[in-house]
């Protein structure tokens, strides 16, 4: 292991990059979920990396301001990189986006900093793609957002994944009427957060709970199901405040069957989140791969109130890395996996005019195509290609010659083969609108917005 | 999201033969799990059994490389993994403490100081509970044999496990503070704890019925 100087040549713990081949597949991603989310009547936000410490920190319970990378600046002022945007949002909302009608209905890609160890599926630098429905108060509005998050991972490709939601006012109820110290009331948060659930029963047997209390707290985590989770939920609520939360829920979940996505929606009203702004319904995704939920969110009535401008809110988030990990894991053809030219063109001096004019065509088709810029021969542009896998190459020589090579041996085709090619070829298809031959006689222009290899566009 | 086996992390060692008995009677087909197996990857009908080193349990639930597993509390302690934690099995019993060579006359762990040398197999476990004494402490992992650092100067002070104390005594070694109580953990996966609940929940009470009473959480 060499020490000295890795700095010069390495990134920070936690910071990574995405070479061609994940750039293309991140794009893909981002590109289906913004898609999706544009398609529901969200628009984009864009908010800075860098905000003022103390304005994320107002949305940001403790656990993320622990995790914030903070600098400051010239006058002294405490700044932070964004840990996530919800709270960046929440600011925007109270302030410039005040006066519009609501609901406003928001969405974001971004990339969000937590400096924590780095961790399954999520480095210290990661990408969220997320929505927040902010105005609405009721149960269509939370069903909107799980069901929206149901469509948006499947239009990401994702086949099988189930949402879970529940609602935090269950467990906020049955512990509003408990005396409790702060530690152990935290203890009792945690362990349920954790799924702890040998420190559950510690933590009730030392701090000496009413006996029903006790009981109900040991119930939560297994108020999971279907309908009838809400149903042995409401009998057993202690409290106006879980009731409601119940019923709250029931009416979210019903609200989901006109949406189609029922069938994905799980209820486990023993989830307890780790960020402290949710007030209401939450909701996580999961995939059969992946340790850890692809999605998360909730909803966060309080949050927007802490920048001066009382408003309801719910939404939730994609981790794209994720998500990404959930796509490879459940197998099969990615969008955007394959990166890189569908042709290469290469030519002698004399031939390079019609080399640039054959690909300016088929660019303008949109094709993905690479023009030789190393002054190979023919030989050397074949074993170039070989090795990057372009799938074909047409070589100009002189004014009028052209001959074309198919991989993966790269056997020069005949005339005919190339005529069967492009008459073969169907629109859409990667043979569509000719090839080089036609290159150059302005044919077939009007293929020019199709994008071959299914990549879904240019990213949000 | 089922068909596919449950994937039970094992850790091998002494842990696993207490285990055994338990998952036995809990109606898991064991057989082939001895000490004796070389095999790291058994398929006993619908689940799938993987021997792994103890300390290495946590992290092939947290990531998913397995659904459920199980783990001395010691190792969950000091492996900080993002796991939910079940049951406690009750079997596997044992004290992390601090012990100083008898020789040494130390009576408290306030009597070490920041000159003072701790070997451990548990270095995260060890710093955290120093720090909490306000003790300033080097702590020095080890991969085993603890007993033989202060022997020969390396440390003065050792924090590792010990079911009766025997092999402490036997190197000359005394207790002078308990940092906790260890028993073997079912623990899961919390997201494969949601979705395969349909396998993971029966395996819970199974077991749950299976741990003799004695040995019930908490005592």
């Amino acid at each position: 292991m060499k020490e000295p100087l890795y700095t010069r040549r390495m990134t920070p713990r936690g910071l990574k990059d995405f070479l061609p081949k994940d750039a293309a597949r991140k794009r893909a991603v981002e590109a289906a979920l913004a898609a999706a989310f544009a398609r529901w009547g969200y628009a984009e936000v864009i908010t800075p990396t860098v905000e003022f410490f103390e304005c994320l920190a107002l949305g940001d319970g403790p656990e993320l301001v622990e995790k914030m990378y903070r600098l400051f600046d010239r006058e002294g002022h405490t700044l932070a990189l964004r840990p996530e945007v919800t709270t960046p949002i929440g600011r925007i909302v109270a302030t410039r986006l005040r006066d519009e009608p609501l609901p406003l209905r928001l969405y974001y890609i971004a990339n969000v900093f937590r400096y924590e160890e780095p961790q399954a599926g999520r480095q210290r630098e990661f990408w969220q793609a997320g929505v927040e429905l902010v105005g609405a108060p009721g149960p269509a509005a939370d069903a909107e957002v799980i069901a929206l998050a149901a469509t948006a991972l499947t239009a990401a490709g994702l086949r099988e994944f189930r949402i879970d939601i529940g609602q935090v006012g269950y467990f906020n109820g049955i512990m509003a009427g408990v005396d409790l110290s702060p530690d152990d009331r935290r203890a009792l948060r945690r362990a349920l957060l954790r799924r702890d659930y040998v420190a559950l029963e510690e933590t009730l047997a030392r701090t000496g709970l009413p006996s029903e209390k006790q009981r109900l707290l040991r119930e939560l985590p297994r108020l999971r199901g279907r309908e009838e989770a809400i149903q042995r939920a409401l009998a057993l609520a202690d409290n106006p405040a879980s009731r409601k939360a119940a019923e709250n829920l029931g009416a979210v979940y019903g609200a989901l069957a006109a949406y189609g996505v029922a069938e994905r929606v799980y209820i486990d009203l023993g989830m307890i989140k780790d960020l402290d702004y949710y007030t209401g319904m939450v909701l996580e995704g999961y995939a059969p791969d992946l340790g850890f939920p692809v999605c998360t969110g909730g909803r966060y009535d309080n949050l927007i109130g802490r920048f001066g401008f009382d408003c309801p809110a719910t939404g939730f988030v994609v981790g794209v890395e994720r998500l990404m990990l959930a796509l490879d894991a459940q197998g099969g053809e990615l969008p955007g996996t394959a990166p890189g030219p569908q042709w290469l063109l290469g030519c002698d001096e004399p031939g390079r005019p019609r080399a640039l004019a054959a690909a300016a065509a088929l660019r303008a088709r949109g094709w993905p195509v690479e023009v030789d810029v190393m002054d190979r021969p023919l030989e050397a542009a074949l074993d170039y290609a070989r090795a990057r896998a372009v799938p074909y190459v047409a070589w100009y020589a002189g004014p009028e010659a052209v001959r074309v090579f198919a991989g993966p041996e790269y056997r020069e085709l005949d005339p005919a083969a190339v005529a069967r090619l492009m008459a073969a070829a169907e629109p859409g298809a990667p043979w569509a609108g000719g090839g080089p031959h036609g290159a150059g006689e302005g044919r077939g222009r009007g293929d020019g917005a199709r994008r071959p290899g299914g990549e879904a566009g240019d990213g949000p | 999201m089922t068909g596919r086996p449950l994937t039970i992390a094992l850790p091998k060692g002494r842990l696993l033969t207490q285990v055994l008995p338990l998952l036995a009677a809990a109606g898991l087909d064991t057989e082939g799990l001895g000490a004796s197996s070389r095999r790291l990857v058994l398929d006993r009908g619908p689940v799938r059994f993987l021997i792994c080193r103890a300390a290495d349990v946590p992290t092939f639930v947290e990531y998913g490389a397995a659904d459920v597993g199980i783990a001395g509390k010691d190792v969950l302690w000091e492996a900080g993994r993002d796991v939910a934690e079940l049951l406690d099995l009750g079997v596997g019993r044992c004290r992390l403490v601090v012990a100083v060579p008898q020789a040494s006359g130390l009576t408290r762990v306030q009597e070490l100081d920041f000159n003072s040398r701790v070997a451990t197999k548990y270095p995260r476990i060890a710093r955290r509970y120093f720090n909490e004494q306000g003790i300033q402490v080097e702590v020095i992992p080890l991969h085993g044999n603890i007993e033989l650092a202060p022997l020969v100067g390396l440390a003065d002070a050792v924090v590792d496990v010990t079911e009766t104390g025997r092999t402490l005594r036997d190197n000359g070694l005394a207790v002078v503070a308990s940092i906790g109580v260890s028993t073997a953990r079912l623990i899961a996966n919390p997201v494969r704890y949601k979705i395969r609940s349909d396998k993971i929940d029966p395996l819970v009470a199974a077991l749950g019925a299976a741990v003799p009473p004695a040995a019930s959480p908490g005592s």
